[in-house]
């Protein structure tokens, strides 16, 4: 296709009304780099930009303006606002996240100290009980009843063994030294694990000869001053 | 932004991230964009939509436009053409989830000079007076082609005549065009 061929094509190229085939043909001149070609589009650009003025004439309703430079200028601000805020709300609750479980983690490790605290001051006193030379040992129980070992110094008590029921989790069992007169001492409450297995270590100084009995009843899970139940469990020591 | 700002100092402003440049190039071009919107969607809802989302193009892409080589109009009429013509051809759901990209329309494709018209406005009164005088054939081709983006052939089953017809009214209409325009066609 010659120049002057092409010269009354380039508007119908730039509408897109040509066949494929011709506007393939220009196309390829004219990514050839053709200089008359280029100069000779861009006129005919301004010639199809200009056949705008076929449309009829719509003014714009006065509110669009307004709209277009909202869109532009609004968004910037806008999002970065946005994205700010989200940002520091995230940190924040991150943050609260964290220090939830901080505090969850720190109030959970003193409890797990807590307990293994007792633990083993219950352990020592339990070894002090079990290793002096005066500690004497009652075993008690029979079939399908609790069973175990008192063991007893003038330091204090061991009473350790299996078979306990279990308990409503208001409940709890308080070990009791019975005398020969007067009321029983509290010595302590406990629970059996799941197995039924329990210890319970009374370190305290103890007048051996005055305790007969020790005692087990199930009490409110604070314990009790008094035995406010009939003992499931009387070990006598005599 | 004064009113009399020729487009390269327009579109270096709006380059610059000047608001009121934006705002020179909508009172110059807003109009006509809206006008052919409507003509080519019928629908004028839409053409607010498109007509905010032609200056949100110029607005975010007017680093790619050479401001020495002046023509806003020319190429503000040209994306607002292919932009309507999209969105007339495509679903709504189509249109809102992504216009054709501006780099994939041949208006990227052309550079526009200094030398010729600036104002396109000024162009579209001397269409409107050679339009004047063309015949009703001529000018219903030139429309299909403009408005509905036709190819010559669609034009000619259009309008069921042979497709020589139609390209003969269409170069007859489009020589007296570019008169109107350039003075006719260049040797």
């Amino acid at each position: 296709m010659t120049h002057p061929e092409m010269n009354e094509l380039y508007e119908l190229y730039l509408l897109g009304a040509l066949e494929p085939e011709l506007a393939r043909e220009i196309e390829t001149h004219i990514n050839e780099q053709c200089v008359y070609c280029r100069e000779r589009l861009e006129e005919a650009a301004v010639v199809t930009a200009a056949m705008n003025g076929m449309a009829e004439e719509k003014r714009p309703p006065k509110h669009l303006r307004a709209r277009v430079l909202a869109s532009v200028r609004a968004p910037k601000p806008a999002v970065n606002w946005f994205y700010a805020l989200g940002a520091l709300a995230a940190a924040c609750l991150m943050l609260v996240i964290y220090a939830g479980w901080s505090i969850n983690t720190a109030r959970t490790l003193r409890e797990q100290i807590g307990a293994l605290t007792v633990e083993r001051d219950q352990l020592r006193s339990a070894v002090e009980v079990l290793s002096r030379p005066d500690t004497r040992m009652v075993q008690f129980g029979a079939p399908a009843a609790p069973q175990g070992r008192v063991f007893l110094s003038r330091n204090g008590v061991v009473f350790a063994g299996s078979r306990l029921p279990q308990l409503a989790s208001d409940k709890t069992f308080q070990l009791w030294l019975v005398p020969a007169q007067g009321a029983p001492q509290s010595a302590g409450v406990f629970r059996a694990n799941a197995a039924g297995n329990f210890v319970n270590v009374v370190s305290r100084p103890l007048d051996l000869s005055r305790i007969q009995a020790v005692a087990v009843s199930v009490e409110p899970s604070q314990g009790s001053a008094a035995p406010t139940t009939k003992p499931i469990l009387v070990v006598s020591l005599g | 932004m004064a009113a009399d700002d020729n487009e390269a100092d327009l579109v270096e402003k709006v380059r610059n991230g000047d608001p009121q440049a934006l705002a020179a190039a909508y009172d110059r071009y807003g109009k006509a964009a809206y006008s052919l919107f409507v003509r080519i969607t019928r629908d004028h809802g839409a053409s607010e939509d498109l007509v905010q989302e032609l200056f949100l193009r110029l607005w975010n892409r007017a680093h790619q436009f050479d401001p020495g080589r002046g023509a806003l109009g020319v190429w503000l009429l040209s994306v607002a053409r292919n932009m309507a013509i999209d969105y007339v051809r495509s679903a709504r759901t189509k249109f809102q989830a992504g216009l054709r990209p501006l780099d994939q329309t041949k208006t990227t494709a052309i550079s526009y000079k200094p030398r010729e018209p600036e104002n396109v406005i000024d162009n579209a009164k001397a269409v409107r007076e050679a339009l004047a005088q063309l015949n009703p054939n001529q000018r219903k081709a030139l429309e299909l082609a403009y408005f509905e983006g036709f190819s010559q052939a669609e034009i000619a089953a259009q309008l069921s005549e042979p497709l020589g017809t139609v390209k003969s009214w269409m170069r007859s209409a489009l020589e007296r065009l570019r008169k109107a325009i350039h003075g006719g066609v260049k040797p």
